[in-house]
C-alpha cells in the first residue's frame, strides 16, 4: 500500500498566501468575555459600594440648577457675503431698513468669530464702544452718539472693549430700545 | 482677591480645538460670559488655543463662562463646557481617568472599572461666611444612547440623576467605580455616559451653577461568531469558507481568528488566520462580517486544531468564540505493482 500524502498535493496547489504572526498580546490579560450574568453581580456590589454613597446627602432641588441657554436663541445672527457671526441679544442698537434681511442666518454661511467678520464688514457696520455701566443699564448712550450713529446709516452694535455685549434697558427706562430685533437677556 | 474677578478660560479651549477640527463640518468657537444677576451677554473673541483674561471682570454675583461650538451646516449648537465664577464660590475640578488612553473624550467599556478624581478648594466655614462659600453638590448623572446610539445630538437635560451628595471640605478625592450604571440590557450592551458634576448652592445673586464637570462615554461589550466550521469536525481536504462576523468591537481594538494545534487553551499565541484581521482606531464601535477561505497555509499538519475569535483592547485580550475541529488529509490507498518480464 503506498501512502500519498494529500497535503503534499494541495500544498503544490495553494497559492501561498504567507503566514500572519499574532498581534502582540505579551503582558495583556486573557479572558473569555464577559456575560450577562456576570455583569448583573457586578453591577448589584457596585450600586451597593457606590463611593458617592459615602458622602453626606444633598437636598438640593436639582431641577433648579442654572442650565445655559442655546446660544442660538440667546444671540442675533448676522450673515453677509457668505459669512455670518453671532451677537448677544441686546448687542445691536440699530439696525437700518436695507439691512434687516442680513440680521438672520442665511444657509450656507459659514460663521465666523465677531472679529474676524467685522473686520471685512466695516463698510456697514459700526461698532459702539460702551462702557459698563451703559451695558448694566445704569448709564445711557448720549443722545449726541445716537444721532450721529443713525445719521451714519450702519448696523450698529455695541462692544465692550472689542466684544460684542448686551445693553440692558435702562433701569428707569421702561421704553422699548432703538433696536427691533433685540429682546431681554435670557435670565441665567 | 484679584483672582476672583477675572476667569482664565484656558482649559475650556483645549475641547474647542478638538471640535474644530472636525473632518465632518466647520465648527466655530464662541465663549459667552453672562453676569450674574444683571444677565448681560458678552463674547469673548479667544483663540483655539490657549489662556487669557476676561476684558469684563466679574461682578460680586458672579459670572457664568460658556464655551459653545457652531456647526455652519445644519446650524447647530453645542455646549462644550460651563463654568461659574463669583468672588466667594469655592473653586472645584473633577476628571475621569480609564483605562482607555484615548484623550479626546474618556471612554471605557461597559464591563470595565473607572475613576472619578475631584478637587475642591476654598470652601470657608465661618460663621458669617455665605452659604454657598460652605459647601458644594456633587450630582452624578447617567444617561443612555439606546441600543447602537451614538450620544450624537442627545438631549442632556433628559440625563438621569443618580447620586446627589454634599462636599463641605476642600481637598482632592478619588472615587472607584467597578462598572457603569447607565441603564441597558442586557448589560453587556450599553451605550451611553455618565457625568459627573460639581454645582454651588443657590443664593440671591446666582441660582446653583455649575463649577466644573467630567463626562465618560460607555461602549458595548463585542460579541462575534465562526461560522462554516462546526466544533469536532473532521477536515479532509481543502479549509471551509468561514463567516466571520463581528458586532460592536471596541473603537480601539485588533481583532483576529487565531489557530494552533491541540486543545483550546485561554491564552495562547496561534497563527493569524489570513483575511480575519480588522484593526481599528474610531471614535464609535463598529460591526463587520467578513468570509476567509483559502487559508490552508496555516493548518499546516494533522490533527486537532483550535480556531479562536479574539480581540485585543486596552482592556486586555477577550475570546469572543472558539471552536475545536481535526484534520486528516491522510489518504490511505490499496494497490499493487506488478511488473512483466518478458
Amino acid at each position: 500500500m503506498k501512502r500519498i500524502h494529500l497535503i503534499s498535493i494541495l500544498a503544490a496547489c495553494v497559492q501561498a498566501s504567507g503566514l500572519y504572526a499574532a498581534a502582540p498580546t505579551a503582558g495583556l490579560v486573557w479572558r473569555d468575555v464577559v456575560t450577562h450574568e456576570q455583569l448583573v453581580v457586578r453591577a448589584a456590589a457596585a450600586a451597593k459600594n457606590d463611593p458617592m454613597l459615602k458622602l453626606p446627602p444633598s437636598t438640593v432641588d436639582e431641577t433648579l440648577v442654572a442650565r445655559p441657554q442655546d446660544i442660538l436663541t440667546t444671540s442675533d445672527i448676522i450673515s453677509f457675503g457668505g459669512l455670518a457671526t453671532l451677537v448677544p441679544k441686546r448687542a445691536i442698537l440699530q439696525i437700518p431698513v436695507s439691512y434687516r434681511d442680513r440680521i438672520t442666518y442665511v444657509k450656507g454661511s459659514k460663521f465666523k468669530s465677531w472679529p474676524d467678520f467685522f473686520r471685512v464688514n466695516r463698510g456697514w457696520i459700526s461698532a459702539l464702544e460702551v462702557s459698563r455701566e451703559q451695558a448694566e443699564g445704569k448709564d445711557p448712550i448720549d443722545a449726541e452718539t445716537r444721532k450721529v450713529l443713525t445719521d451714519g446709516g450702519n448696523l450698529v452694535v455695541a462692544v465692550y472693549k472689542g466684544g460684542p455685549i448686551s445693553v440692558l434697558p435702562l433701569k428707569d427706562d421702561k421704553a422699548a430700545t432703538d433696536s427691533s430685533k433685540t429682546s431681554t437677556p435670557a435670565k441665567p | 482677591m484679584t483672582s476672583r474677578f477675572t476667569h482664565f478660560i484656558g482649559s475650556m479651549l483645549v475641547l474647542a480645538s478638538a471640535a474644530s477640527s472636525s473632518g465632518q463640518g466647520v465648527y466655530t468657537n464662541f465663549v459667552r460670559q453672562v453676569q450674574l444677576p444683571t444677565g448681560t451677554q458678552y463674547d469673548v473673541s479667544v483663540d483655539s488655543k490657549g489662556s487669557q483674561l476676561s476684558a469684563l471682570a466679574i461682578n460680586p454675583g458672579g459670572a457664568r463662562f460658556e464655551l459653545w461650538t457652531i456647526l455652519s451646516d445644519p446650524l447647530t449648537s453645542y455646549l462644550l463646557d460651563n463654568q461659574y465664577v463669583s468672588s466667594y464660590t469655592p473653586n472645584a475640578s473633577v476628571y475621569i481617568t480609564t483605562e482607555d488612553p484615548y484623550t479626546t473624550i474618556p471612554r471605557t467599556r461597559c464591563d470595565r472599572p473607572f475613576k472619578v478624581t475631584y478637587t475642591v478648594s476654598g470652601l470657608l466655614s465661618g460663621a458669617n461666611d455665605p452659604a454657598a462659600s460652605k459647601s458644594v453638590t456633587f450630582m452624578r448623572y447617567i444617561q443612555s444612547y439606546g441600543s447602537n446610539g451614538t450620544g450624537i445630538d442627545i438631549d442632556r437635560t433628559q440625563a438621569s440623576l443618580k447620586t446627589k451628595t454634599t462636599i463641605t471640605g476642600n481637598g482632592t478625592s478619588t472615587l472607584n467605580y467597578a462598572v457603569t450604571a447607565v441603564p441597558g440590557g442586557p448589560l453587556t450592551k450599553i451605550w451611553g455616559e455618565e457625568n459627573f458634576k460639581i454645582y454651588t448652592i443657590a443664593d440671591t445673586n446666582a441660582p446653583a451653577s455649575q463649577l466644573c464637570s467630567a463626562m465618560v462615554q460607555m461602549w458595548p461589550v463585542a460579541d462575534g461568531s465562526i461560522a462554516g466550521i462546526t466544533s469536532g469536525q473532521l477536515i479532509r481536504v481543502a479549509m471551509p469558507t468561514l463567516t466571520l462576523t463581528y458586532n460592536d468591537l471596541y473603537p480601539a481594538s485588533t481583532t483576529y481568528v487565531q489557530v494552533y494545534q491541540g486543545n483550546p487553551v485561554l491564552g495562547t499565541t496561534g497563527t493569524v488566520v489570513p483575511g480575519s484581521a480588522l484593526v481599528l482606531n474610531e471614535t464609535l464601535p463598529v460591526d463587520r462580517v467578513l468570509t476567509v477561505s483559502g487559508y490552508d497555509s496555516v493548518i499546516n499538519a494533522d490533527g486537532t486544531w483550535t480556531m479562536e475569535l479574539i480581540t485585543i483592547t486596552p482592556f486586555g485580550v477577550d475570546r469572543l468564540a472558539y471552536v475545536t475541529f481535526s484534520v486528516n488529509r491522510m489518504i490511505s490507498m490499496n494497490g499493487t505493482f506488478t511488473t512483466n518480464n518478458n
